[in-house]
C-alpha cells in the first residue's frame, strides 16, 4: 500500500543523505586549514612536516582520506577534543545527557503550553485570548533566545537572586550516583529528594527560555488546526448527540487538530537542538552546546564536525519518524473524505 | 391514558421561525417566517434549492447554529416529547412495540428558549440528526464503537450501570465515567483494581448496547465494525452507522439533512429503505430535507416546498405532486427531465433567487413568475390553505387538474 | 475575422496588457497589506530602523578611523543609562551603547541585504535551472539541496563560519551558503508548476524563445513566494547572524548587536544590565518587524483569504 511504499522510499534515501552530509562535513574539515595544524610548528623542517603528514594520512588522495575518516567514524573514533583534553567519545555521552535533559524539559514545556494556548486561542477565535496567543507566537519566532535568556537572568538571578546558574549544586550533585547521566532521573533512582529538587530548580529557567520559542511554533499550529477542525461537520454531529462543549472540544476537535500539529514536531526538535547552544552558554550548562561553542573559540574544528554529523543524523531520523507517523494518521483523515 | 386524537397530534410545530445571519453584506434573512407542523409518526419532506434555508430550518430544532454570525430572530419551535407508553409504563410491550419511550413529560416545550443544558439532554435523545456526508460527519480519529458509545454514555447511563450489574450507588468516578462528566483525577482512579473492574464491566455493557444498535441497521458483523475507523468503511456503511447512532436512544424526531446526497444511487435506495423501515417500527417522525424531488416523492407522507427562506407550498405528497399550486413548485417539477421530455429542451426557471439581505416586501418569486401581477410586486403572500391539507403562499388561484406542463419560457441549452 | 499570422500578431500588445494587469494586482496587494494593523506596525518599525541605518553618521558622530569599531571612552566606563552623552549607558570599555545600537543597525542592514540578495539570486538561478532542464541535472541538484537541508541551519552556519575564521564577512558567507537552498527549492517548485500552465504553452506556440518565456511568463509569477521568503529571511538572517556573533564568530569590539550582547554579559552579575539589553532589544525588533511584514505579505498575496 501507499504507506509502506512511502516508508520504504524514505528509508532508502536516508543513507544517501547521511553520506552526503558526511561529505559536506569532511569537506569542511579540510577547508579550514590543515587539520593537524596543532601538531606543527614553524621550527620543523620540511621532511619532518612531511613525516607528520604521512602519519596522519594527509599525503593520500582526498577521496582516500575521506574513506579513512568515514571508517574511523563508523568504528567509533571521533577524534580528540582539545577543550576537554580527552577523546571525544569519552566526553560525548555525559554532555549529551545534560543537553538531552534540558531539551526534553524544554520540549515538555513547549508541548504543554503550546497545545493549551493553541486550543485556548482556537476555541475563542478573534477574541482576546486569540490575540494574546498571536502576539506570543510572533514574538516567539522573532525573539533572540540568548537575549531572552540574559533578560531572565538579569531579573531572576542578578536582581532578585532567586534563580541559580549551572546545572547543579556541586556538593549535592556529588552526593548521588549517576547511572543515566540525567540528573533528574538519577535523583529519583537514588531516592534523594534534595537532589531531585536541586536538579529541577536548576532546570526551570533554562528550560523556560529554550521552550518559549518552541511554544510559539506549536501554539500557532495548534490554533490554526483547531479553527479548521471546528468548522468540520463531525463537530456539529458531536454536538447533535448532546455532548458537552468541553468534550466536543477535547475529544473531537482537539484530537483531530493534533494530527497536523504533529508535522510541527520535527521543526520544534530542530529549534530546540539549535537553541541549546546559546542557552547552555548563558546558563553555564555543561552540555554539548557549550562544549561546541568552546571548541569553536579554541579552533578545535574536528570535534565541531563530529557534532555537526551527529546532529544532522539525529535531525534526519526525527524528521523521518515524524513524517511516517503523520502519514499514518493522515490516512484516517484523508481516506475518510 | 391513550388519547383518541393522539394520532393527529404533532410532535413538533414551527411558528414563524426567523433565523438571520450577520455577514459583510448585511443581515441575511436565511429563514424568514417559516411555519409548519410535523405530525406524529410522519415523514415530512422539506424541499428546495441550495440556499433556500432548509438546512438552517432543520438545524434550528437542535439549535445547531453558529451563534456569532447566526441570530435567532424570532419564532417558536415547539416540541412535544412523547410520554411513556400507558400500557407498560415505558418498560416495552407489544403495544408500543418495545420502543420503551421514557418520560420527559407530555407538555410541549419551546426548543428555542430552553436552557442549553436541557437542550443537550434532548439532543441525541429525543431529537437526533443525520448529516449529509457521513465521511465528514464521523470523527476520523475515533473508532466507530467509541463514537457510538458517546450517545449511550450521555443519555443512558442509568441503564448502562444496570446492565453492567453495578449498583446505582457506585462510586463517583465510575458513575461520572458512565455519564461522561469526568473530573480531574478520574482517569487515574479508574486505572486501579476495584474501579478498573467496574469500568471493564461498563465497557462490556456499552459494547453490547452499541452492537445492538448497529444490528438494527443490518450491518454485517457489528462486533468487528466497532473497532474500525470511519475511513475503513464504505459510504453506505458509514451512513448506516450514522443512522444507528441517531436512532440509538429512540428519538421522537429525526432530522435527516440530505442523507443520501453523498452516496451512490444504488446505496441510496438501500439507505432510504432502511430509514423507512426503522421509522415505521419505532414510530419516529422524520423531517427529511432534500433538494431531490423524486426522492421526496418516494418516501415522504407530506411535503413542504421552501423558497428564499419561506415555505411556499405544503401538503400531502400526492396532492402536491399531482396538483402543484405554487408557480415555483410547478417550475421545479417541470425542470426535472422525464422520459417524455423532448430532446434539447430543458426547462429552467428564468431569473435567480433574490438577495436575502433586506428582502423586499413583495412576493419573493416576483420577477421570475410567469403569472405575476402588480399585486405580487407590492405585497407578500402568506401561507394559506386552499384545499384540505394543502396550503400555498400565492395570490393567484391556480386551477387544479392541469396535466399540461406550465408555459414557462423554454431555455434551449 | 482576418487570420492571425506571425507577422500581424501583436506580441507587444499582449505583453502590455499583462503588464497593466500586474500593476493592478500589485496595488491591490499593497492595499491589503496596509489594511492589516500588525503589518503596518511592522512596516513602521522597518522604516524606523532603515532610517537609523541610513542616517547613522548624522545621529551619532562616526568613530575614527573605523566607524564600525565601538568607540572607547576610558573616562566613562560602565556608566548607566541616563548619563549625559551616553543615553543608553556605556559598556565595560566605555563603549557608548547608543552608538552601538545605531551603528548596529547599519551592520544588520548590510548583513541582511548581502545575504538575502545573494541567496535570492543564486537560489533562483539554481532552482530555475533544475526546474527548466529537469532530468538528471534536476536530480543531482535536488539531492544536494536535500543534503544541505538535512543539517540544521544554525549548526551548519556555525561550522562554516568556524572553519573560515571569525570575521563579519565570513558570517555573511556562511549564512549565504546555508540559506540559498530555500530559494532554490521554492523556485524549482514554482517553475515546475507554472511550466504546466496553458499560457506557457501559448507562448511556445507563438514561437517565443525559451529564455523569453522564462523571463516574461514564469519569473513574474514565481516572484510571490520568493518575496515572502526573502522578507522573512531579512529578519531571520540577522537573528542567526547575531547568534553566531554572540557565540564568538565575529570580530570583537565591532558595532554589531550580537557582539554587544555577548560583551555585555560580563556586567550582569554586578547589575549592569544595559549593555546587553538594548542591543538585544534591537535584534528582537528587527526580526519582529520583518516577521510581521512577511506574514502580512503572505496573507495579502494569498488569493484565497478573504478576511478572518
Amino acid at each position: 500500500m501507499q504507506l509502506r511504499d512511502y516508508i520504504l522510499r524514505r528509508l532508502l534515501v536516508l543513507p544517501i543523505l547521511i553520506i552526503g552530509v558526511s561529505i559536506v562535513v569532511f569537506t569542511l574539515t579540510r577547508v579550514g586549514g590543515s587539520p593537524i595544524g596543532i601538531y606543527l610548528s614553524h621550527e620543523m623542517t620540511p621532511s619532518e612536516v612531511a613525516e607528520i603528514q604521512a602519519r596522519f594520512g594527509l599525503d593520500q588522495p582526498v577521496w582516500v582520506q575521506y574513506l579513512q575518516w568515514a571508517k574511523g567514524i563508523l568504528q567509533g573514533d571521533f577524534g580528540y577534543s582539545g577543550v576537554a583534553a580527552a577523546p571525544v567519545s569519552d566526553i560525548f555521552p555525559l554532555k549529551l545527557a545534560a543537553t538531552m535533559e534540558l531539551a526534553v524539559a524544554a520540549g515538555c514545556v513547549a508541548l504543554f503550553l503550546g497545545i493549551t494556548l493553541g486550543t485556548f486561542a482556537g476555541a475563542r477565535r478573534n477574541k482576546l485570548p486569540d490575540h494574546i496567543t498571536r502576539i506570543v507566537a510572533v514574538s516567539g519566532a522573532s525573539l533572540p533566545q540568548f537575549w531572552f535568556g540574559i533578560l531572565l537572568l538579569i531579573v531572576f538571578w542578578a536582581q532578585l537572586g532567586i534563580a541559580p546558574i549551572g546545572r547543579s549544586d556541586a556538593t549535592i550533585f556529588a552526593s548521588i550516583a549517576h547511572p543515566t547521566g540525567l540528573y533528574t532521573i538519577d535523583a529519583i533512582l537514588a531516592g534523594s529528594l534534595t537532589a531531585f529538587w536541586d536538579a529541577v530548580w536548576h532546570l526551570i529557567l533554562p528550560a523556560l527560555t529554550l521552550g518559549y520559542g518552541a511554544t510559539a511554533i506549536i501554539a500557532r499550529m495548534m490554533r490554526s488546526a483547531l479553527v479548521e477542525e471546528l468548522q468540520q461537520d463531525y463537530v456539529d454531529a458531536a454536538r447533535a448527540k448532546g455532548l458537552a462543549e468541553k468534550i466536543v472540544l477535547k475529544r473531537h476537535a482537539r484530537r483531530n487538530a493534533l494530527v497536523p500539529t504533529v508535522t510541527v514536531i520535527g521543526l520544534t526538535f530542530g529549534f530546540l537542538l539549535q537553541g541549546t547552544i546559546t542557552i547552555e552558554i548563558i546558563y553555564r550548562w555543561p552540555g554539548l552546546g557549550r562544549w561546541m561553542a568552546d571548541s569553536v573559540l579554541r579552533g578545535d574544528q574536528g570535534t565541531l564536525m563530529t557534532y555537526v554529523l551527529f546532529t544532522s543524523v539525529l535531525f534526519l531520523l526525527v524528521n523521518l519518524i515524524v513524517d511516517v507517523v503523520y502519514a499514518n494518521l493522515d490516512r484516517r483523515v484523508t481516506l475518510g473524505k | 391514558m391513550l388519547d383518541a386524537t393522539q394520532a393527529s397530534k404533532n410532535v413538533a410545530s414551527v411558528r414563524d421561525l426567523k433565523v438571520h445571519f450577520q455577514s459583510k453584506r448585511g443581515v441575511v434573512h436565511a429563514v424568514d417566517g417559516v411555519s409548519f407542523d410535523i405530525r406524529d409518526g410522519e415523514t415530512l419532506g422539506l424541499v428546495g434549492e441550495t440556499g433556500c434555508g432548509k438546512s438552517v430550518t432543520g438545524r434550528s430544532f437542535l439549535r445547531l447554529l453558529p451563534v456569532p454570525p447566526g441570530i435567532l430572530a424570532g419564532g417558536v419551535v415547539s416540541f412535544r416529547p412523547h410520554g411513556p407508553c400507558a400500557v407498560c409504563e415505558g418498560a416495552g410491550c407489544a403495544d408500543c412495540t418495545n420502543t420503551g419511550r421514557r418520560a420527559s413529560g407530555d407538555q410541549p416545550i419551546d426548543l428555542l428558549s430552553i436552557s442549553s443544558e436541557n437542550m443537550r439532554r434532548i439532543r441525541g435523545d429525543r431529537i437526533a440528526m443525520i448529516f449529509q456526508d457521513p465521511g465528514k460527519a464521523l470523527n476520523p480519529t475515533l473508532t466507530i464503537g467509541a463514537q457510538m458509545s458517546e450517545v449511550f454514555l450521555q443519555h443512558r447511563s442509568a441503564e448502562l450501570l444496570e446492565r453492567a450489574s453495578l449498583p446505582p450507588d457506585t462510586s463517583g468516578a465510575v458513575r461520572r465515567f458512565a455519564a461522561q462528566e469526568p473530573r480531574f483525577g478520574d482517569g487515574l482512579i479508574l486505572k486501579f483494581p476495584p474501579k478498573r473492574g467496574q469500568r471493564a464491566k461498563l465497557q462490556v455493557a456499552l459494547n453490547q448496547m452499541v452492537t445492538e444498535a448497529l444490528a438494527e441497521t443490518q450491518v454485517p458483523n457489528p462486533v468487528k465494525l466497532m473497532d474500525r475507523f470511519p475511513h475503513e468503511l464504505s459510504g453506505g456503511m458509514r451512513q448506516r452507522v450514522m443512522i444507528a447512532q441517531a436512532l440509538a436512544c429512540n428519538p421522537d424526531l429525526l432530522i435527516a439533512d440530505e442523507p443520501t446526497t453523498a452516496l451512490d444511487v444504488t446505496v441510496e435506495a438501500r439507505i432510504l429503505e432502511l430509514i423507512r423501515a426503522l421509522q415505521q417500527r419505532r414510530k419516529t417522525s422524520v423531517l427529511y430535507i432534500s433538494h431531490d424531488l423524486s426522492l421526496v416523492r418516494r418516501i415522504c407522507d407530506r411535503v413542504a416546498v421552501m423558497y428564499a427562506g419561506r415555505i411556499v407550498e405544503i401538503g400531502t405528497t400526492e396532492d402536491v405532486f399531482a396538483n402543484p399550486r405554487h408557480p415555483y413548485t410547478r417550475g421545479l417539477m417541470a425542470a426535472v427531465p422525464t422520459a417524455g421530455t423532448a430532446r434539447g429542451k430543458l426547462a429552467a426557471i428564468r431569473g435567480t433567487v433574490p438577495e436575502l439581505v433586506d428582502p423586499p416586501s413583495a412576493c419573493r418569486f416576483a420577477g421570475r413568475c410567469p403569472y405575476e401581477t402588480a399585486a405580487c410586486r407590492r405585497n407578500d403572500p402568506s401561507l394559506l390553505p386552499v384545499a384540505g391539507d394543502h396550503s400555498v403562499a400565492c395570490f393567484i388561484d391556480h386551477p387544479t387538474g392541469s396535466q399540461v406542463a406550465p408555459s414557462f419560457e423554454r431555455v434551449t441549452e | 475575422m482576418s487570420e492571425i499570422t506571425d507577422s500581424n500578431f501583436d506580441k507587444t500588445a499582449v505583453r502590455d496588457t499583462a503588464f497593466r494587469v500586474r500593476m493592478r494586482r500589485f496595488f491591490g496587494v499593497l492595499q491589503r497589506l496596509t489594511s492589516n494593523p500588525t503589518t503596518v506596525v511592522g512596516l513602521v518599525l522597518i522604516a524606523l530602523m532603515l532610517a537609523m541605518a541610513i542616517f547613522a553618521p548624522w545621529i551619532t558622530e562616526a568613530n575614527t578611523p573605523d566607524a564600525y569599531q565601538m568607540p572607547r571612552d576610558w573616562g566613562a566606563v560602565r556608566k548607566p543609562p541616563g548619563t549625559p552623552g551616553h543615553w543608553l549607558g556605556t559598556t565595560n570599555e566605555g563603549g557608548d551603547v547608543f552608538y552601538g545600537v545605531i551603528w548596529g543597525s547599519r551592520t544588520s542592514l548590510q548583513l541582511s541585504l548581502y545575504v538575502v540578495g545573494s541567496t535570492m539570486v543564486i537560489g533562483t538561478i539554481i532552482g530555475s535551472v533544475a526546474g527548466l532542464v529537469g532530468g538528471w541535472v534536476d536530480e543531482v541538484l535536488m539531492r544536494i539541496v536535500d543534503v544541505f537541508l538535512s543539517i540544521p541551519e544554525l549548526i551548519f552556519a556555525l561550522a562554516i563560519a568556524a572553519v573560515l575564521g571569525p570575521s563579519f564577512t565570513n558570517i555573511i558567507i556562511a549564512l549565504a551558503m546555508v540559506i540559498w537552498v530555500k530559494y532554490a527549492r521554492i523556485m524549482r517548485a514554482q517553475v515546475i508548476q507554472i511550466k504546466q500552465n496553458d499560457y506557457v504553452d501559448a507562448a511556445r506556440v507563438i514561437g517565443d524563445s525559451k529564455l523569453n518565456i522564462y523571463l516574461k511568463d514564469i519569473l513574474p509569477n514565481a516572484v510571490t513566494p520568493v518575496t515572502v521568503q526573502a522578507t522573512l529571511d531579512m529578519g531571520n538572517v540577522v537573528l542567526i547572524g547575531a547568534t553566531l556573533s554572540f557565540i564568538g564568530l565575529s570580530e570583537a569590539g565591532i558595532a554589531e548587536w550580537g557582539v554587544l550582547v555577548s560583551e555585555g554579559q560580563a556586567g550582569i552579575a554586578s547589575g549592569r544590565w544595559w549593555a546587553s539589553t538594548f542591543p538585544g532589544l534591537m535584534i528582537f525588533l528587527w526580526a519582529l518587524a520583518f516577521n510581521l511584514v512577511g506574514d502580512g505579505l503572505r496573507d495579502a498575496l494569498d488569493p484565497r483569504i478573504e478576511g478572518r
